[in-house]
């Protein structure tokens, strides 16, 4: 509908590798442990962060919501719901040069480091 | 379709209290990041998000369940939701003006509850995205924002209905409400028969979110929405 | 602070609602130069305002930014059969909401 909408759904390296661990996804995860919780403890958060992007206009959620479908329905297809929405928000943001690629990458490998420490 | 749920436990939208895995994965380290570079960039601020965080955390389909069984028992009470829906939504404790003061980025301060009669039988979707009254019902099931229910819903709604167990006669009248603008609905369906004496606490129980939506009904005994889970074995390659 | 919209009252005026309850009204067919909310699916129908419901930014003004037009909404009723030929059930109904500059009176 919107000439914002539009969203490169070729695939990102970053995305790719996550993309991939299908073993890690919450509906494999959480019977592994016993965990009940029907959505992995990020959910919310990023619920959050889809609602803080449309506020402040840097994304709204009619353009997110188009780019999320596109992509549901191409490259992440076969990911599970949450997840899949995590790549797809990630993917329009890297898109839309929100964040850059290799400053996510980075800092991730930043996040992990400092939860493992601690 | 969605994942079934257990008794007593009103689905996906609420917060549990569950312990979580024990191991770090890299879904959860990219939403940190990524949430950290926003922040970092003046995307948003941190407080921004703690106050959403804290408002998604708060809203669930009980408020909703809430304000169809005080409206079934208080005739003054319903009159008053079908006038001013957003106005009735403060006596029980739901102000659509959180958590910013103007409602959110996708919950406006419009809503439209729709009582369905012997004759008129109501179901809402969202065909451009998955729009929904989140102050009411929560965080939307995954069923309700594929484009599978959204574009099907406004074509072949009876059979959708069907999909869910639920057969409308033919002689009543199905209303697809799609909220493609800026008012939210929720459906006030019809008091079952067999709860005359109950109580509003009771009668909550069986107003479950898929009654709300419009894709069942309540009754007597069905205290919570439980769809056969099918899960995709054979995935269908394109 | 949170950006979202001041409530409609604080904003400009719109003109007077052009339709009331009842009045028969066609979706107009516009190309989608713009960012638009009003659905192929009713575009050319004739519907039934069934209700005038608040006066807002239209949403073409919306995507860009946030001081736009201000119009008058509607929630528009269609007949299914109006809709969709094929459509079996002759009392089903659809409803959805319409910014007017999308109507144009039917007769």
């Amino acid at each position: 509908m919107s000439i914002k909408s539009d969203v490169d759904a070729s695939r990102i390296e970053l995305l790719e590798a996550l993309r991939n661990k299908k073993e890690k996804t919450w509906d494999v995860l959480a019977p592994q442990y016993g965990v009940t919780n029907p959505n992995p403890p990020w959910k919310t958060s990023l619920a959050a962060m889809c609602d803080c992007l449309a506020d402040s206009g840097k994304l709204p959620s009619l353009d997110r919501r188009n780019a999320e479908d596109k992509l549901a329905e191409s490259v992440y297809r076969d990911v599970p719901a949450p997840e899949r929405q995590l790549l797809a928000l990630v993917h329009i943001m890297l898109n839309r040069g929100l964040v850059d690629e290799s400053d996510l990458a980075a800092r991730m490998r930043a996040v992990r480091s400092r939860l493992e420490s601690a | 379709m969605s994942h079934s749920h257990k008794p007593g436990e009103s689905g996906a939208d609420l917060p549990h209290a569950a312990p979580t895995v024990e191991e770090i994965t890299d879904f959860e380290v990219l939403e940190i990041a990524v949430r950290e570079l926003a922040i970092e960039h003046g995307l948003f601020t941190a407080e921004d998000h703690r106050r959403f965080t804290e408002w998604t955390e708060s809203i669930g389909p009980a408020a909703g369940s809430r304000l169809v069984a005080k409206a079934w028992t208080d005739p003054a009470f319903k009159a008053r939701v079908l006038d001013d829906a957003v106005k009735a939504c403060k006596e029980i404790g739901i102000d659509w003006a959180e958590p910013t003061g103007f409602g959110t980025p996708s919950d406006y301060m419009n809503l439209r509850v729709l009582e369905d009669t012997p004759t008129l039988h109501h179901v809402i979707v969202c065909t451009l995205c998955s729009c929904y009254p989140r102050p009411l019902l929560g965080m939307s099931p995954e069923w309700y924002r594929t484009t599978n229910y959204r574009r099907r819903l406004v074509r072949w709604p009876r059979q959708v209905l069907a999909e869910f167990g639920l057969i409308i006669p033919p002689e009543v009248e199905v209303r697809v409400e799609d909220s493609n603008q800026k008012c939210r609905f929720m459906v006030m369906p019809m008091r079952p028969e067999g709860t005359d004496s109950w109580t509003e606490e009771q009668l909550a129980e069986i107003v479950t979110r898929d009654c709300m939506i419009g894709v069942a009904l309540p009754r007597p005994g069905r205290t919570a929405d439980v769809h056969p889970v099918h899960k995709a074995r054979h995935p269908v390659q394109e | 602070m949170p950006k979202s919209k001041p409530p409609e009252k604080v904003r400009p005026p719109a003109d007077a609602a052009r339709f009331k309850v009842g009045d028969r009204v066609r979706v107009k067919d516009m190309p989608n130069l713009f960012y638009s909310r009003t659905q192929m699916y009713i575009r050319g129908v004739v519907g039934t305002i069934a209700e005038c419901t608040y006066k807002d930014i239209i949403p073409e003004d919306e995507a860009f930014n946030r001081d736009g037009r201000i119009e008058q909404y509607y929630i528009v009723r269609f007949r299914q059969k109006d809709l969709w030929p094929e459509y079996q059930f002759e009392n089903d109904t659809l409803q959805t909401e319409s910014p007017e500059r999308w109507l144009e009176p039917a007769d």
